[in-house]
Order: C-alpha cells, then structure tokens, then sequence
C-alpha cells in the first residue's frame, strides 16, 4: 500500500490540487460567472509564494498567506470593475486577465526567470499540505453553503432580480466570492509552486483556468463533492490514458461530452443513480444561466 | 393620513418612447392605493422607477421624506419597499418556505423561521412549506410571491396585476388578503386590470394614461371621471361586453 501510494504521489498530489482550483472555479459557477481567472490568479499566487521563500526566506506557511492575499487584492480590484460585466463577455475578460499576467511573467526576467522561469524552489509542500488544504476547504464551503449565505447564493443564481427585489446586493455577494475564490487560487498557486523544483510562465495559462471548470462543471454544481469528483476523474482519466496520446485526447472528450449531455447535474449524480435513491425532478438542476433575465416590460 | 411615497414629475423615456412623462402621485400608509391604465400606460415602468429597477430621468420619489430615486434595487427594498413581479417570478429549486425565508432573513437570522413561517400563515400556504416553488399551482404562486414580499417587512407592498388569471373566488380572497396588509399599517399599492376588484378594495385611485397621471382620487371620484372613463373604463366595460 506504502509502495502505491509512493507511486502514485504525484497523481494524488494533483488530484488534491486540482480538486481546491475546481471549488475555487465552483464558487463563482454558483452565481452565474464563469470566471477563467483561476490560471492568472493562481500564477500570481505561486510566483509571490516562491519568491518569498527563495528569496525572502521566509517560513514557507507565511508565504502561502502571503500569496493567498496577494491574489485576492488583486481578485478584488479586477472584481471591482468587471463583475458587472455579464456571461462571455465576462469569460473573455477574465481570460484576457490569465493571459496578462502570463505575457507579464514571461517577460519581467529580473522577477520571474522569464520563459526560464525559476528554479531549485525548495519542495516545501507535502501531500498532506494539500489533502488538509482540501478537507478545510470543502468543510468551510459545506457548511457555508448550508447556512443563510447559501440561501443568498441560490437567490443570485435562480433569479439575480428577484434577490435584489428582497433586499440582496447581488454585485456585493459576488464580489466577496470573487475575492474568496481568488485567494484560494493564490494559495493553491503557492502550493503548486513548491510542489515540483521548478515554475514558468506556461504552468498556469489558460489551461489550468479552463481545467478548473472542468473539474466544477464535470463534477456537478449542486454540491461541493462534485468538484473535488470532477478534479478526481479528470486527472486520473489522463494518467490512466498516458499510452496513447490520441486515445487519450478523445476518451477525454467524450467523457465532458456524454456528462454535459446525460448527466447536467454532473458526475455526482451518478452516486444517487446507483443508490437508487435518483429521483427525476425532485431536485432542480443548478442551471449554469449565462444570460440573466432582464427587467421585465409592461 | 400621511404621505408615506411622494412622487413627483418622474420622466422615463426609452430612446423615443416616453413611458412616463411626468407622473405625480402619492401613497399613504394603511391604505390600498389602486395604479390603473390601459396597456402601455405606465404602469409596470412607473413600479419599476419606485423600485429602482429602472432610473428616471427626471423628478423625484421619497420614501418617508427620503429621497430614493437612484438607488440600487436593494437598497431601496431595505428601505421598506417590496414588490411582486407582473410575470410571476419565485426562486425555483428552492422551497416553499425557503423563499420566504430567504427574504426573511435579510431583516436579520434572529427569529427569521418564524417571521418566515408567518408570512407563509399570513397567505394560507402553511402546508405547502416544504413543496417544491416550481410545483405549485398558479393561484399559489402568486400568494407565495406576496409572502415573500410581506417577509422583508416592508412599510409599502407593491403587487403588479396580483389577479391576473385568476377566478371569481380566488379574487375574493385576494381582496380580502389585501385588505388584512393593509389594515396591519402597511401601505398597499396594487397594479391591477382588473376593475370590480380595484373599486371594491381600494382607497385611492390613480388614473395612468400615456405615461400621465389622468386622475387621482377616491374609486367613485375616478370611476367618474370623463377622461377615465374615454381613456379607460370605457374600453374595459365595452371588452365585458363582447365577453359576455
């Protein structure tokens, strides 16, 4: 069993990142944004973590912190202006916002390395870093979800207008998520960044931002075990395929394809399926609305 | 009485359509105040400059001496203004009673289960806590809008065409509902078609027609009135007619 989990430490590792950047992607699905900052807050994370580890010296729990509020300072004054700003468009911004600061990271040489990028980082993060990270994660989420916050949530998404007829300030709420979300992205980036010897430009693009939905989407949005399953099946998927390139790129595929058109809860509706305890519209699917609805005319 | 919401020259224009040019009128407290007008009269883009769904371009609206013309629909239901939707609008997925409460809860999580099991008590949808808001029926619905609209604890219910589709029976009931919100302080302002039940419940009535207030005054007063009557009431009693 020692010997398995030796092997396969680097896929458990990533399983258990992966699964913090999908509830990371998940508390932004939940309010109708579809947000493809994760790669760029993530970078911003592991970059200010490396650095202050290597060359501040500082304890490595520190710079965790450190790039945690780094990311979500700057989360917040991207939230600021282009939260309001609503479905592609939205995508798109955030995209272009991941795409910045890899061309920054790129080409800041005297910070980051460059195309280089910087190595000998200490491999300071184990993997139960990142299972505890994880586990208090999804333990603060759940028990968040299942409070009035999460009440205000669901308001936001099944019908933004109506939330704020009752009093709710529906651009508040998100940006707080937004801010939250980018702070796990920062920590999860400074993990990452002390997970292997080495980080570049090119470890958190775009990729790692769509990943991230993936991992929600896949998973299922109406709980917060999906993402972590969804993180689950889409990393191990890939390790499981690595004889074949080609084979690997389709099964991929048409695991997102087949769940997005069979299974619109997400994977974790499987499990009730199998248990028999499946009940056809006794629960409404978490619609990902991209289009709210607009005030209605006389 | 006094004037709880003092509205004065609100001008809303969409591009080239002026949808209110000009609207004056006032709601006081403890009372139902009736909005009628034809269809496209201003009545739905009047609610939605109350509530801040829409910004006017000219006047003002305060809530109790306050001004609150601008304000973000929020704040303005913190305020003490809830409203109804004219195309019924829950949070379906959630429950019954998880809708009320959610709006409850925004007056504070002390005491919300109950405030929220009270709104649900207040319009007969008790038993129907733990259902489905996707599931009820029609009549239902628009009670459950009211609840929740009542659960913020609001000093002004705006309700738009609360009756629509609904029966004989049923709109009695609505009446009588209404009447009981009103008698409890609360200053009800109904958007309805639907004129047996607006000259019966109401107070007051303000005439809409072509964005303009045409009249204003006691359901006798304005029943009376010859512009009322051309704009209005004419066409209504002519539709009963060809109904009947």
């Amino acid at each position: 069993m020692t010997d398995f989990l030796a092997s396969y430490d680097n896929v458990i590792s990533l399983v258990l990142l992966n699964g913090i950047l999908g509830i990371a992607a998940y508390l932004l699905l939940i309010v109708n944004r579809f947000s493809l900052a994760t790669g760029g807050l993530m970078a911003i994370g592991a970059y200010v973590s490396v650095l202050s580890t290597q060359n501040l010296g500082l304890p490595f729990a520190l710079a965790l912190l450190l790039g945690g509020a780094t990311a979500a300072v700057i989360a917040l004054l991207l939230g600021l202006p282009v939260l309001r700003i609503e479905g592609d468009y939205f995508a798109l911004v955030t995209l272009a916002f991941t795409e910045i600061v890899r061309i920054i990271a790129l080409n800041w040489e005297s910070v980051t390395g460059g195309a280089l990028g910087i190595v000998g980082i200490p491999t300071e993060t184990q993997t139960w870093h990142l299972a505890l990270a994880l586990t208090v994660l999804a333990g603060a989420v759940y028990i968040t979800r299942r409070s009035w916050i999460g009440r205000v949530i669901d308001a936001i998404r099944l019908d933004e207008m109506l939330a704020q007829a009752i009093g709710i300030d529906a651009a508040r709420i998100r940006l707080i998520l937004f801010v939250v979300s980018g702070a796990i992205c920062g920590v999860a980036g400074g993990l990452a960044g002390h997970l292997n010897f080495f980080i570049g430009p090119s470890d958190f693009g775009m990729t790692r931002s769509v990943d991230a939905v993936v991992y929600a989407v896949l998973g299922g949005l109406n709980s917060i075990f999906g993402p972590i399953v969804g993180a689950l099946i889409y990393t191990v998927l890939p390790e499981a395929l690595r004889f074949s390139a080609q084979a690997r790129e389709i099964v991929l595929s048409l695991v997102i394809i087949l769940a997005v058109l069979f299974m619109p809860r997400g994977l974790i509706s499987l499990g009730g399926v199998l248990r028999g305890s499946f009940r056809p519209g006794s629960r409404k699917p978490a619609p990902l609305s991209l289009h709210e609805k607009g005030v209605p005319a006389e | 009485m006094s004037n709880l919401l003092e509205i004065r020259d609100v001008v809303k224009a969409f591009g080239g359509v002026v949808a209110l040019d000009g609207v004056s009128a006032s709601v006081t407290a403890g009372a139902i105040t009736a909005v009628i007008g034809p269809n496209g009269s201003g009545k739905t883009s009047l609610m939605n400059v109350i509530t801040g769904f829409y910004r006017s371009d000219r006047g003002s609206v305060k809530l109790d001496g306050q001004e609150i013309a601008g304000l973000a629909p929020h704040r303005i239901a913190r305020a003490g203004i809830a409203r109804t939707f004219q195309h019924i609008r829950l949070f379906e997925g959630l429950s019954v009673f998880d809708n009320v409460l959610v709006a409850a809860e925004r007056k504070g999580l002390k005491d919300a289960h109950a405030r929220a099991a009270s709104a649900l008590e207040v319009v007969g949808l008790t038993a129907f806590a733990a259902s489905d808001a996707a599931a009820l029926p029609y009549g239902h619905r628009r009670r459950l809008e009211i609840a929740r609209a009542l659960a913020i604890e609001p000093r002004i219910v705006i309700l738009d065409e609360p009756a629509a589709g609904m029966n004989a029976t049923e709109k009695g009931e609505l009446g009588a509902l209404l009447r009981r919100i009103s008698a409890t302080g609360k200053a009800v302002v109904l958007v309805e078609h639907d004129m047996d039940l607006v000259m019966d419940i109401s107070d007051h009535v303000i005439a809409l027609n072509f964005g303009r207030a045409l009249a204003s005054g006691t359901p006798d007063q304005v029943r009376q009135d010859p512009q009322v009557i051309e704009a209005y009431l004419g066409q209504t009693s002519d539709d009963d007619d060809q109904a009947a």
